[in-house]
């Protein structure tokens, strides 16, 4: 039997302000003489959701703003109602949605702990037990007595934190509260929640933006993606989709933004693309993989000895490798006409991630560049056997070694 | 009915809490702390006993400042105890939106920290009793009783109330205001027996005067207010009569205020 069952859960919510009373009264009149109403078509925050979780699963829940998530969670522990659908939880929740939300800035620290304890739904026993480990974790004994007003904000949701974790609950559901603290505090909130996860076996449902602890933490992860489950499966998987989801996003915001191209009117570009060996355009590209680049450009001028220089940057301007045409090109002269500049570039180094393309074309003799332009097309390289999380994928490119195999040395 | 009393139950130390909240900071960092819950009725009570000076009412055998204070810990705490439920859920944003427990809890928590305040009261008004020379009979146990009537006048404005404030705030503005105008339609600046004298006695309205009579006492306070006079100061049992039109109409308001604010709940997080 599963312990969280959600069956085609949707959760709509209406544009816009609030309608006066005016316009209410207005509607119910004309919905009561059978007009049509103006109405905007209803925001659907979550769409026909469907999954079940089970005794002792972890699941991560990760997805852009506002793609659902914190609405989901707030669906499951039934502090909002869904438009259509049923959720069935067996068990009880304690939702660390957002840790101190019951704070009172005028109580003492002591106070807080009773009142914030009673809103999870510690009763005033538990609590007296609990007490000592409360303040001991949140590492604020000396200020107990002291107004939560006068506390940092770091020592608040210290506290917080300490008190959301010590409810017992057979379900966890967490929202983005492990950042919380100074470093080695969030460590200790870590090591909290992996111990209540691997060691206690409760069922936890982690929405976080941190796909690291996500792919940590979880057994498994759902992906939304505009009120919809795109993805459920393994947390790694679910993690790189999300990656790749990523990067297309950036690579569309990076294409958004105008090109910066300086030109003196000798060349103009026509077309940049990128293709397979085939000659398939391609907008993503295989890790380690072989492409083309095809430049066409319209001569206006002839040029002489012309340099064309092939640059790859980052969508935030990172200028990371560039390639310059050899000799033998160099030599060559454009007429006047169009021009197609073909080359390949073997075993693309460039490590998973969305990238833009900068071209630069300058003439020998006096040395004069005459166009200059970035960003002018965007493309991401994707992987299928790299883990996104993992250390490999850190940086920009491979770095391409020759390992001896190791000696062992004698002392 | 039966899961309603559990779940008022199994969230009882809630409610305790949030009432100590409720209390606690109210009076934080005020010099005179609670002192400052008799402050109200006290001062009204001066206030009448003035303006009695100059327009004469009858007040029976007991003496006007204890009777008017009677009524007056009455009425206050059920005023304030309807106009807290009411504006309790807006209140608590914070929490509404990001903890669920049953959202009855918060008018019924209001209504609970009014009570201490009551309690309070009932100091006063046993000091006044000394002084005037009065001797409550076997009669006060009726008190509990008619305390708990009040609570459930003042949860039948609380619950539908404090769902409409969650949509339209005019409400929670209004209720205050409305509630002070209903006060003079108490018997608490002057007794209940000189509207029943005008009215029945004398037939001041004609033939309405009877109907007129029993519209008066569709005011729960009315005749809460008359009895808890009655086993307080005058050694008499409530008013049974007196009450029984108002109690109707609470029994019959209360279960539908209670519906509209369940059926309401569930919208709270995403409008509020």
């Amino acid at each position: 039997m599963s312990i969280i069952e959600v069956g085609h859960l949707s959760k709509e919510y209406r544009l816009g302000a609030m309608q006066g009373l005016k316009q209410t009264l207005l509607n119910s009149v004309a919905k009561l003489v059978g007009n049509k109403l103006k109405e905007p078509p209803p925001f659907k925050a979550l769409n026909d959701i469907s999954f079940s979780i089970e005794q002792g699963e972890v699941v991560g829940i990760i997805g852009h703003n506002g793609a659902g998530k914190s609405t989901l969670l707030k669906m499951l522990a039934g502090i909002s109602t869904p438009t259509r659908g049923n959720i069935t939880v067996q068990g009880r929740i304690a939702p660390l949605i957002e840790v101190g939300a019951g704070f009172v800035p005028d109580f003492t620290g002591r106070e807080n702990v009773y009142l914030n304890g009673a809103i999870m739904g510690l009763s005033r026993k538990e609590i007296d037990q609990k007490f000592d480990e409360i303040v001991d974790f949140a590492e604020i004994e000396e200020f107990i007595d002291t107004p939560v007003k006068r506390y940092s904000s770091g020592m608040q949701v210290k506290l917080a934190f300490a008190v959301a974790s010590s409810v017992e609950a057979e379900i966890l559901i967490v929202d983005e509260v492990l950042a919380v603290g100074d470093l080695a505090f969030q460590r200790k909130c870590f090591d909290r929640m992996e111990d209540m996860i691997k060691r206690q076996a409760r069922t936890v449902l982690l929405v976080s933006h941190n796909i690291r602890q996500v792919e940590r933490l979880c057994s498994r992860a759902l992906l939304l993606d505009h009120g919809r489950i795109i993805m459920d499966a393994r947390a790694q998987e679910t993690c790189n989709a999300y990656y790749e989801q990523n990067d297309l996003k950036i690579k569309h915001q990076a294409m958004m933004r105008h090109s910066n191209v300086s030109t003196t009117g000798e060349v103009e570009l026509l077309d940049l693309f990128l293709t397979d060996f085939v000659g398939n355009k391609l907008n993503a590209i295989q890790y380690c993989a072989d492409f083309t680049v095809v430049i066409r450009v319209r001569v206006n001028k002839p040029l002489v000895k012309p340099i064309i220089v092939f640059g790859v940057h980052t969508t935030d301007f990172v200028y990371i490798t560039t390639a310059a045409s050899p000799h033998e090109v160099r030599l060559l002269e454009f007429p006047c006409g169009v021009v197609e500049v073909k080359f390949v570039v073997e075993r693309c180094p460039l490590l998973p991630g969305a990238y833009s393309v900068r071209l630069s074309l300058d003439v020998e003799d006096p040395i004069k560049n005459i166009f200059y332009g970035d960003n002018l097309i965007n493309f991401t390289v994707v992987s299928s056997e790299l883990q996104r999380t993992s250390s490999q994928c850190e940086g920009f490119f491979l770095l391409e070694t020759k390992w001896n195999t190791p000696q062992y040395i004698l002392d | 009915m039966l899961r309603i009393a559990k779940n008022l139950y199994d969230y009882r130390e809630l409610m305790y809490t949030l009432a100590w909240k409720n209390i606690a900071l109210r009076y934080k960092q005020a010099y005179l702390g609670i002192a400052w819950a008799i402050v109200k009725p006290l001062m009204l009570m001066l206030i009448f006993t003035l303006v009695r000076s100059f327009v004469g009412i009858d007040s029976g055998s007991v003496p006007y400042p204890v009777l008017t204070f009677a009524a007056l810990m009455l009425w206050v705490f059920f005023q304030e105890a309807a106009s807290e439920g009411v504006t309790s859920v807006v209140g608590n944003t914070a929490l509404i939106r990001k903890i669920y427990f049953p959202r009855e809890i918060f008018p019924l928590t209001s209504v609970l920290t009014k009570l201490v305040e009551l309690g309070i009261n009932f100091l006063i008004i046993m000091a006044l009793m000394v002084w005037y020379g009065i001797l409550p009979g076997p009669e006060v146990f009726w008190v509990p009783l008619l305390i708990a009537y009040t609570i459930l006048a003042a949860l039948t404005i609380a619950f539908v109330g404090a769902a409409i404030n969650v949509y339209y705030r005019d409400v929670g503005n209004a209720l205050p205001v409305l509630l002070s105008l209903v006060m003079y339609a108490s018997p608490v600046i002057y007794p209940l027996h000189l509207v029943k004298d005008r009215l029945v006695t004398h037939q001041a309205a004609g033939e309405w005067s009877n109907l007129l009579y029993q519209v008066y006492l569709l005011n729960p306070l009315a005749g809460l207010i008359d009895s808890f006079q009655n086993i307080m100061l005058r050694g008499l049992p409530p008013d049974f009569q007196a009450m029984l039109p108002g109690f109707v109409l609470v029994l019959c308001l209360l279960p539908l205020s209670y519906l509209y604010f369940k059926r309401a709940e569930a919208y709270f997080a995403d409008v509020i």
